[in-house]
C-alpha cells in the first residue's frame, strides 16, 4: 500500500495433502532398504542400516526434485536454559564441516546458491527441516552435504557468539510485532508444564548464554538418522534415488543411545487465566486460546473446521458478527496441527473506536452460540469445500507439498497427509457442535489482550 | 501449519523484489517456450494470456488495470484505494455475502487492491470452477453497487489499516525514504498517514463512482490465466464475462523523478520496538524497461538480493553478526522510475556498527564494481534457479503479468537466461557507477531509537 489494505484480512487456512489421483509408482528393492508401505503416491522405505525413513513421492512434471531432511527435534525438546537451542543449532548448521565449508567454495550455500537451487531451513515446535529444490542433476551435490551435516558439523564458539547476535535479532524484529508479542504471552500463560510453553525463537536470555557444550549435546543427542526422515520429491527414478541416499546416509551409524522422548504432559487446567501486554501501539488485540488436541487426534478435523466456520472469510461468524460491525479489522480461528495436544486459538483485531471487552463479549457469543445451536449444514459444506480447495492449492509445486508433508511427519505420522484429508471429508455438524461444547471451555481458555499506550506516553514513561 | 506467528523461517527472507523475479525464473523453467505455449490475445480491448501448466486442478487469475494511487487526484489521495476496497462490497445485482458464499462452497479466493499504479486483480479456483470466478471477477469490476453503508464501513477499516502501519518499523522507513528521494507528484512518492485520514475523511461515494466511471474499463486492462486450463476456453469465458464493457484508460505519462538529490536523513522514534529498520538509498531515474536495469539489477543480486551469499548478508550478517537480514534492491520500476535501497533491521545497540558495516560493503560495491568471479556465480545461479520450474502456477501467472507491465514482450520470458548470460562485468559496474552514488543516499531508521541533535 500506499494505502494497502490486505493486511487486515488473515485468512489461515490448513493446506494439508491431496489425495492425488494419479498412481504411485511401484515400490522398488534397492538392497540395504526395506520398503514399507504406499499411501497416495508415497512411498516409505527404511535404511537398514541406521533407521533413517525415506519417503518417495515421484512427480515429474518438470526436471527439479525437492530434497528435505526432517529432525524430530524442536523448541519441545528443549528446557529452561535451552530454550531456543533448536533453532539456533539450526543456524549453526549454515557453517559448515571439514568437508564442506566457506573457505573451500563448497559450503551448502555456496553450492545451492550457484547451481541455483532454493535452500533454507526451519524450526518449530515438534521438528527442524532443511531442505532444497534443485535441478535434478545436482541433486547428489546437495545430498552429500546434507548427508555430511548430520554428524560431522563444525560447532565453534566463536560461530556461537556471531550467530547469536544474528538470532537475537530475529527474536527483536518478532517481538517488534504486537501480535507476536501477546502470543508469546498467551502460550506461555496458558501452558505451563509442557514444554510447547515457550515458543521456538526462545527466551532471550537463553537466546543470548546457552553454552556451546550445550548445543553440541542436542546436536549429539538428535541429529541421527534414525531420528530423521529424508523426503523426495519430483522428478527422479526411486531405484537411483534410493541408491544415492545409500552412498550418503549409509555410512552415518544409528545413534548410540535410544532417542529421548518427551514424557511431560500438560495438567488439567481449572479455570480461566489471562494475560495482559501493555505498550506502544496504535489499536488492541484480543486472543482466547483454549486447550486442544494433536494433529493425530480424531477430533481435529472437525475442530479445524470449527475454525474455518468461525474465522475464515466473509462467510464466517466472526465477520459477520465482528468486523462487519466495525468492531475488528479482522478475526482469526484455528487448531494447531502439531505433535502434542496444543491450542485452538482465536484472534480479533481491533478496528478504531472498539475495546477489548466489548470485542472479547461479542467474540465469545458466538462461541457459545455455536456450542449451544451447533452450525449448519451449508456452513459445513462451506468450510469442506474451502478445505478441499486448499488441499489442491498445496500441490501447486514440489516444495509446497514437501512443507505440508513435514507438518504430517512432524505430528507423528507422515500418512496423517492424506488420513486427515479423508477423516475431515467425513466431518459432520453434529461432530463440530460436539467438539465446540468438549474443547471450547471457558474453564481451559487463556485470554490475552493487547492493550496500546498512545507513543507519547510510552515514551515519557521510559 | 496453524499459520502460528510462532513459526520461525530461519534462514532467509524473502523481499517482494526478490520473489518477484524468483517466481519469473522458477515459473518458466517447465517449459520449453512460454511465448510458443501461451495463447494471448485482445478480447474487446482486455489483453488476455493464457497457459496450460503441469499442476493438476488448480487455475490462477491475475490481472490490473490502470486505476492505481497515481489516479488519485491531489487533495483526495485515497480515491483509488477506496474505490478499489469497494468492489468486492457487494454488486448491484447481490450483496457482499451472496458473493462470498458462491466462492467459498468451491474454496474459490478472489480479492482486488490498489497499488501505486494498478489495480491488480487476484483469484484461484478449481479447473471446474473457472467460469464461476471469472463472472464474478466481472460483475464487481463492472457493477458494483458503491453503498452508502458499506462505504461508511470500509473508512472505518481503511482508518484502522492505516493505523495499523503505522506500529511497524520496515513501514515507517520505507513509508519516509519515498518522501525523501521522490519529488511532490511522483507516483512512487507515499503520501503521510495525516494526509490519507484527512482526505479519507473528505472522499464520498459519489467521487468513488465518478471515479470507477472514469478508470475502470477494458483499456489497459490486463488477465493472465496459467494452470490447468484449456486457454481458448478461458478466453471464452472472458469475453463472455466482459462482453459490452467500455471505458478505461492507458496508464498515464510521468516525467521522472529528478537525478539523486540527496535527501533529508530522518531518525523516526517509535517506542517499545526491539529493533530498528533501516532504508537506505535513492531515485534511480530507471525503468525496468530501460536497457541498463538488467545490468544494475545483476550487480545488485550480487551485492544484497543472491540469497546467503550476497555480500551484505555474508559480510553484515555471517561474518559480523549485526543483523538477522539486510538486503538491497530495485523497486517501484515497473510503470515509472524507480528506487534502489538497502533495507535491514539491527539491535538498537548494534545499529551503529550494523549501519558502519552495511556502508563499507556499499562503497567497496560502488568504487571497485563486482568480479568476474561473483559475476560467473551469479549467471550459474540464475540459469540454474531457471530450470527449477516447479514453480507454482500462481508464481507463473504473476509473473508474466508483472513482465507485460514492465513493458516487456511475452518473448522476453525466454529471452531472459541469454540476456542476462550476455551481460559483461564492465556493463554491470558503469550502470552501479553511474546509476548510483553513496554519497547522495538517503538513509531512514525506524525505531527506539534517539534523533541526532540538530547539526550533527
Amino acid at each position: 500500500m500506499k494505502r494497502a489494505i490486505a493486511a487486515i484480512s488473515l485468512v489461515i487456512t490448513l493446506a494439508i495433502g491431496p489425495a492425488l489421483a494419479q498412481a504411485a509408482d511401484a515400490p522398488v528393492s534397492v538392497p540395504g532398504f526395506k520398503y514399507v508401505r504406499t499411501v497416495g503416491t508415497i512411498s516409505e522405505y527404511t535404511l537398514e542400516s541406521n533407521g533413517l525413513t525415506v519417503l518417495l513421492m515421484p512427480e515429474r512434471s518438470a526436471p527439479v526434485v525437492t530434497f528435505m531432511v526432517t529432525y524430530l527435534v524442536g523448541s519441545r525438546n528443549e528446557v529452561t536454559g535451552t530454550t531456543g537451542a533448536t533453532h539456533l543449532l539450526e543456524h549453526l548448521m549454515f557453517k559448515g564441516s571439514d568437508a564442506f565449508n566457506d573457505a573451500k567454495g563448497n559450503s551448502v550455500k555456496q553450492y545451492l546458491e550457484t547451481v541455483g537451487g532454493n535452500l533454507n531451513a526451519t524450526t518449530y515446535l515438534d521438528r527442524t527441516n532443511y531442505f532444497a529444490v534443485v535441478g535434478k542433476e545436482f541433486l547428489e551435490g546437495y545430498v552429500a552435504i546434507e548427508a555430511d551435516r548430520m554428524r560431522n558439523l563444525w560447532l565453534h564458539e566463536a560461530d556461537r557468539q556471531l550467530e547469536m547476535t544474528v538470532v537475537r535479532n530475529e527474536f527483536e524484529q518478532g517481538e517488534n510485532d504486537p501480535q507476536q508479542a501477546l502470543d508469546v504471552q498467551i502460550n506461555a500463560a496458558a501452558i505451563i508444564a509442557h514444554p510447547y510453553h515457550h515458543s521456538t525463537i526462545g527466551w532471550r536470555s537463553d537466546i543470548e548464554n546457552v553454552p556451546i557444550e550445550k548445543l553440541r549435546a542436542f546436536y549429539d543427542t538428535y541429529y541421527w538418522p534414525n531420528n530423521a526422515t529424508v523426503s523426495v520429491i519430483g522428478d527422479f527414478e526411486p531405484a537411483a534415488v534410493l541408491a544415492l541416499i545409500k552412498k550418503y546416509y549409509g555410512p552415518i551409524t544409528r545413534s548410540p543411545r535410544p532417542i529421548p522422548q518427551v514424557y511431560t504432559t500438560e495438567p488439567e487446567q481449572q479455570g480461566e487465566r489471562r494475560v495482559t501486554l501493555r505498550r506502544a501501539g496504535e489499536l488492541g488485540i484480543v486472543g482466547v486460546a483454549y486447550k486442544s488436541v494433536a494433529g493425530s487426534d480424531p477430533d481435529f478435523p472437525a475442530l479445524n473446521l470449527l475454525g474455518t466456520i468461525l474465522g475464515s472469510g466473509k462467510t464466517s461468524r466472526f465477520y459477520k458478527a465482528l468486523t462487519d460491525a466495525n468492531l475488528t479489522l479482522g478475526a482469526t480461528a484455528s487448531a494447531g496441527f502439531f505433535h502434542d495436544p496444543q491450542l485452538f486459538q482465536v484472534y480479533a483485531f481491533l478496528a478504531p473506536g472498539a475495546d477489548q471487552a466489548q470485542v472479547e463479549k461479542v467474540l465469545l457469543e458466538e462461541i457459545e452460540r455455536i456450542k449451544k445451536d451447533g452450525v449448519t449444514d451449508a456452513e459445513v459444506a462451506t468450510a469442506l469445500g474451502k478445505y478441499k480447495a486448499s488441499t489442491a492449492y498445496g500441490r501447486d509445486g514440489s516444495f509446497s507439498i514437501a512443507s505440508n508433508l513435514n507438518e504430517s511427519i512432524a505430528a507423528g505420522n507422515w500418512t496423517l497427509y492424506y488420513t486427515v484429508d479423508d477423516a475431515t471429508a467425513k466431518v459432520t455438524a453434529a461432530d463440530i457442535k460436539r467438539v465446540a461444547n468438549k474443547y471450547l471451555d471457558v474453564n481451559k481458555s487463556t485470554t490475552g489482550w493487547f492493550i496500546p499506550v498512545q507513543p507519547d506516553a510510552a515514551a515519557a514513561a521510559k | 501449519m496453524n499459520g502460528g506467528p510462532t513459526m520461525r523461517v530461519a534462514h532467509m527472507r524473502f523481499l517482494p523484489a526478490f520473489i518477484a523475479s524468483a517466481a519469473f525464473l522458477l515459473a518458466t523453467g517447465a517449459h520449453a517456450s512460454v511465448a510458443k505455449d501461451a495463447v494471448r490475445a485482445d478480447i474487446d480491448g482486455i489483453d488476455v494470456v493464457a497457459l496450460r501448466t503441469s499442476v493438476q486442478d488448480v487455475v490462477n487469475v491475475v490481472g490490473s488495470l490502470p486505476a492505481g494511487d497515481d489516479r488519485s487526484p491531489p487533495g483526495n489521495v485515497m480515491l483509488a484505494t477506496l474505490t478499489g476496497a469497494m468492489l468486492d462490497k457487494g454488486t448491484t445485482a447481490q450483496d457482499k455475502f451472496a458473493i462470498a458464499q458462491k466462492l467459498g462452497n468451491v474454496g474459490a479466493v478472489l480479492s482486488f487492491s490498489v497499488d501505486t499504479n494498478t489495480l491488480t486483480i487476484s483469484g484461484r479456483c478449481l479447473r471446474k470452477d473457472l467460469p464461476l470466478l471469472v463472472g464474478l471477477m466481472a460483475e464487481q469490476l463492472r457493477t458494483p453497487e458503491f453503498s452508502e453503508q458499506e462505504f461508511a464501513k470500509l473508512k472505518v477499516q481503511v482508518q484502522g489499516a492505516v493505523r495499523q502501519q503505522q506500529e511497524d518499523t520496515n513501514f515507517r522507513a520505507g513509508d519516509a525514504f519515498s518522501r525523501a528521494v521522490f519529488p511532490v507528484g511522483h507516483p512512487n512518492r507515499q503520501p503521510t498517514a495525516e494526509q490519507m485520514l484527512a482526505d479519507m475523511g473528505k472522499t464520498t461515494i459519489a467521487e468513488v463512482r465518478q471515479f470507477h466511471q472514469q478508470y475502470y474499463g477494458p483499456t489497459g486492462m490486463r488477465l493472465v490465466i496459467v494452470g490447468d486450463v484449456d486457454p481458448a476456453a478461458a478466453q471464452a469465458e472472458v469475453r463472455k464475462a466482459f462482453s459490452g464493457w467500455t471505458s478505461g484508460s492507458l496508464p498515464p505519462a510521468v516525467t521522472p523523478a529528478k537525478s539523486a538529490a540527496r535527501g533529508q536523513d530522518e531518525t523516526i522514534f517509535m517506542a517499545d520496538k526491539t529493533s530498528v529498520s533501516i532504508v537506505l538509498g535513492q531515485a534511480t531515474q530507471l525503468r525496468y524497461s530501460d536497457p541498463e536495469q538488467l545490468p544494475l539489477r545483476l550487480g545488485t543480486r550480487i551485492f544484497g538480493s543472491g540469497g546467503f551469499t550476497s555480500r551484505l548478508m555474508e559480510n553484515v550478517r555471517d561474518k559480523e553478526g549485526l543483523t538477522y537480514g539486510i538486503y538491497a534492491y530495485m523497486s517501484g520500476d515497473t510503470f515509472v522510475d524507480g528506487a534502489w535501497r538497502i533495507e535491514g533491521e539491527f539491535s538498537p545497540a548494534l545499529l551503529d556498527k550494523g549501519l558502519a558495516s552495511t556502508r563499507r560493503q556499499l562503497d567497496a560495491w560502488h568504487a571497485d564494481g563486482i568480479t568476474d568471479a561473483e559475476l560467473k556465480r551469479a549467471k550459474s545461479e540464475l540459469a540454474g534457479t531457471y530450470q527449477v520450474g516447479l514453480a507454482t502456477s500462481g508464481g507463473m501467472a504473476g509473473a508474466i503479468l508483472l513482465m507485460l507491465n514492465r513493458g516487456m514482450p511475452l518473448e522476453f520470458v525466454d529471452e531472459y537466461p541469454a540476456r542476462v548470460n550476455a551481460i559483461t562485468r564492465d556493463q554491470v559496474n558503469s550502470a552501479i557507477r553511474k546509476h548510483l552514488d553513496p554519497a547522495k543516499m538517503t538513509l531512514v531508521k525506524a525505531g527506539t531509537v534517539e534523533k541526532a541533535a540538530p547539526g550533527k
